[in-house]
């Protein structure tokens, strides 16, 4: 049995490491509340380097205006095609932003057409279980961007499976704590993305 | 000096006792029945109906000696058998090729057959089905895939026709894959599943938090063709996979599960120590000799499948009614991921042939029928060919009924003209 090594995407624009403790933090919520074997601290893999295929669930995050490159660009079509699950947060929580605009426009020519997620998707029961779809973040409506709740995320699907996961909630935002500040939370905020974890890995 | 009236008169009477000699003599032909009368009916291919419908007819014929310049239908065979089992003795001689054609329908959901085709002599082969040409195959042993075949297939080499019908489909049932949470037991899943098999799951992911499909138990051969145990988290359902096993269900036992005491009765090996895969450079592919292998210790009843350099790395063995299959490969996905433009479909496919390897088949997947080796079948029907021609005594075809009848026609005509002439009704 290998463990699970959560990984960050570098690309070539951008700012991809915006969320550094984003990592731990989901680790520690993996390590928390399953029985996964989880590696104790993530990666960073670069979009465009073959290390890409060892880490089949990538996360990928910015602010900054997306344009990935040839390489990149290649390396995730194969990523797709092979059942690997790229998950992306709009740190801006912006569906006008730089990010969200540029970001959506590689990933539709990479993958194809973003579709929402039903709240009915097995993503949002996958461990815990989200009624009402993603959960909202404190972000979303911080007077930032677009002052809006996503309803939905949105992602692209073959053979049944979740191959992207895009988001506008922010997650990057809501999760990039030090893992030791969950204990002043009523409710872990982090619980959904151990839902993203589990999906992929038994989907 | 006799008058001429009595001439005539005498002759109308020889003419007569001819006509009932002749009649008798047919009547004493027609009834007699000594051995010394029966003959052998000297048959070529092409008169080999006619022929053998004569010798079924005739209480006289003793035999039918066939020389034969191309395989006798199975319909000109059977009639052959019928007759010699009639107390005809048959003998047959010529130059049959030796032609042998086998279907076999793969087991894999895909679907498709595998074609073998073994043939003596320089001639190509064509092989065909009713939709057309397949392939033109040259002499010896030869396999050919083929994705679709419409109704019977067959082999043609000049004169001689090889013909086999394409075996039947069975409707494939489930795989239910048992394993904890990590990329082996996601990627065994999407292989499955994309090679067309219809994959249920359970995995554990926290205690007492199971991610499951509905309906997924009971594990019976009713709902499953095959189970697959990945780790040790099965060890809970050993009672009922062995039960399932006995009954006929395919189990395949892979990494960590080898271990689990209660499936070791079942599995055709024990694992030997892990052995870490190939270190790998960025840019590196994997194939299955890098990844991390537990060599198979296999038992004596088992029956090794494929080797790895380090060791045996499938086997599988019968048990029960159903048969169990040992995986030596750990961490199987990272060929899936790592492989290369071809790693993807080439551990589909492996897994897919993993599966129908142990999967139980309700239906006949190979078909050859009467026709699939003619030399072969004429040789079981008939015996072999006989070195010359037959021993047994040759006459030519008998034309005596016809000239005794010629006789008794023109000696009738002869004597009722005679006294016609002479005014006597």
């Amino acid at each position: 049995m290998s463990e699970f090594v959560f990984a960050t995407a570098q690309y070539e624009s951008g700012d991809w490491d915006s969320a550094p403790l984003l990592p731990a933090n989901v680790i520690d919520s993996i390590a928390r509340y399953t029985s996964i074997e989880v590696a104790p601290t993530g990666v960073i893999v670069p979009l465009s380097s073959p290390s890409l295929f060892r880490y089949p669930l990538v996360y990928l995050t910015g602010h900054l205006p997306v344009r990935f490159s040839d390489a990149e660009r290649a390396n995730l079509r194969q990523f797709a095609a092979r059942g690997g699950l790229l998950f992306v947060d709009d740190h801006n929580h912006d569906i006008d932003g730089t990010f969200h605009k540029t970001a959506t426009e590689e990933l539709t020519r990479v993958y194809g057409g973003l579709k929402p997620l039903p709240k009915t998707h097995p993503l949002y029961q996958a461990f815990f279980v989200f009624e009402d779809g993603p959960p909202t973040t404190s972000h979303e409506l911080n007077g930032w961007g677009d002052n809006l709740v996503h309803k939905t995320l949105s992602g692209v699907e073959r053979e049944g499976r979740l191959v992207l996961l895009f988001s506008n909630k922010d997650y990057s935002s809501e999760w990039n704590y030090h893992p030791e500040n969950k204990r002043f939370l009523s409710v872990d905020n982090t619980r959904f993305s151990v839902n993203i974890v589990v999906y992929a890995l038994t989907r | 000096m006799p008058s001429r009236a009595d001439v005539r008169h005498a002759a109308e009477i020889a003419l007569r006792a001819v006509l009932l000699a002749t009649l008798v003599l047919a009547l004493w032909r027609s009834l007699r029945q000594s051995p010394s009368a029966s003959r052998v009916i000297a048959a070529r291919t092409e008169t080999l109906d006619r022929d053998t419908r004569r010798a079924l007819h005739s209480s006289e014929v003793s035999g039918v000696d066939v020389e034969l310049s191309a395989p006798p239908t199975a319909a000109q065979r059977d009639a052959l058998v019928a007759l010699r089992r009639n107390s005809i003795s048959i003998h047959w001689r010529g130059e049959v090729p030796g032609i042998a054609l086998e279907v076999i329908r793969r087991r894999e959901p895909a679907g498709g057959a595998t074609i073998t085709v073994i043939g003596a002599g320089s001639a190509p082969l064509v092989l065909s089905d009713s939709a057309g040409l397949i392939d033109t195959v040259r002499a010896g042993a030869v396999s050919v895939d083929v994705g679709t075949l419409v109704g019977a297939v067959s082999a043609t080499r000049l004169t001689t026709l090889a013909s086999a019908r394409t075996p039947k489909t069975t409707p494939r049932r489930a795989v239910l894959v048992l394993g904890q949470p990590d990329w082996e037991e996601k990627f065994v899943q999407a292989a499955l599943g994309e090679a067309g098999w219809q994959v249920r799951a359970r995995v554990p992911v926290a205690p007492g938090v199971v991610v499951r499909d509905d309906g997924l138990l009971p594990i019976d051969t009713a709902r499953y063709d095959a189970v697959v145990v990945l780790d040790s988290s099965a060890s809970d359902l050993s009672p009922a996979i062995t039960r399932f096993v006995q009954q006929g269900g395919g189990l395949v036992v892979s990494g960590g599960a080898l271990g689990i005491p209660a499936l070791r009765a079942l599995t055709p090996a024990a694992a030997g120590d892990r052995r870490p895969g190939r270190i790998l450079l960025a840019s590196d592919t994997v194939s299955p000799s890098d990844l991390p292998f537990r060599p198979l210790l296999v038992r004596e009843d088992a029956a090794t499948l494929e080797r790895h350099v380090a060791g045996v790395a499938l086997a599988v063995r019968r048990v029960g009614l159903g048969r169990a299959l040992a995986v030596g490969y750990d961490e199987s996905w990272r060929w899936r991921m790592l492989g290369g433009f071809s790693g993807l479909a080439e551990h589909r496919d492996w897994w897919s042939r993993v599966i129908a390897a142990v999967a139980p088949e309700r239906a006949d997947t190979s078909a050859a029928g009467a026709d699939a080796a003619p030399r072969a079948a004429l040789i079981d029907a008939l015996g072999p060919p006989s070195g010359a021609a037959s021993e047994t005594p040759r006459v030519p075809e008998d034309r005596l009924p016809a000239i005794l009848l010629g006789i008794v026609i023109l000696a009738e005509l002869a004597e009722t003209a005679s006294r016609r002439f002479r005014g006597v009704r």
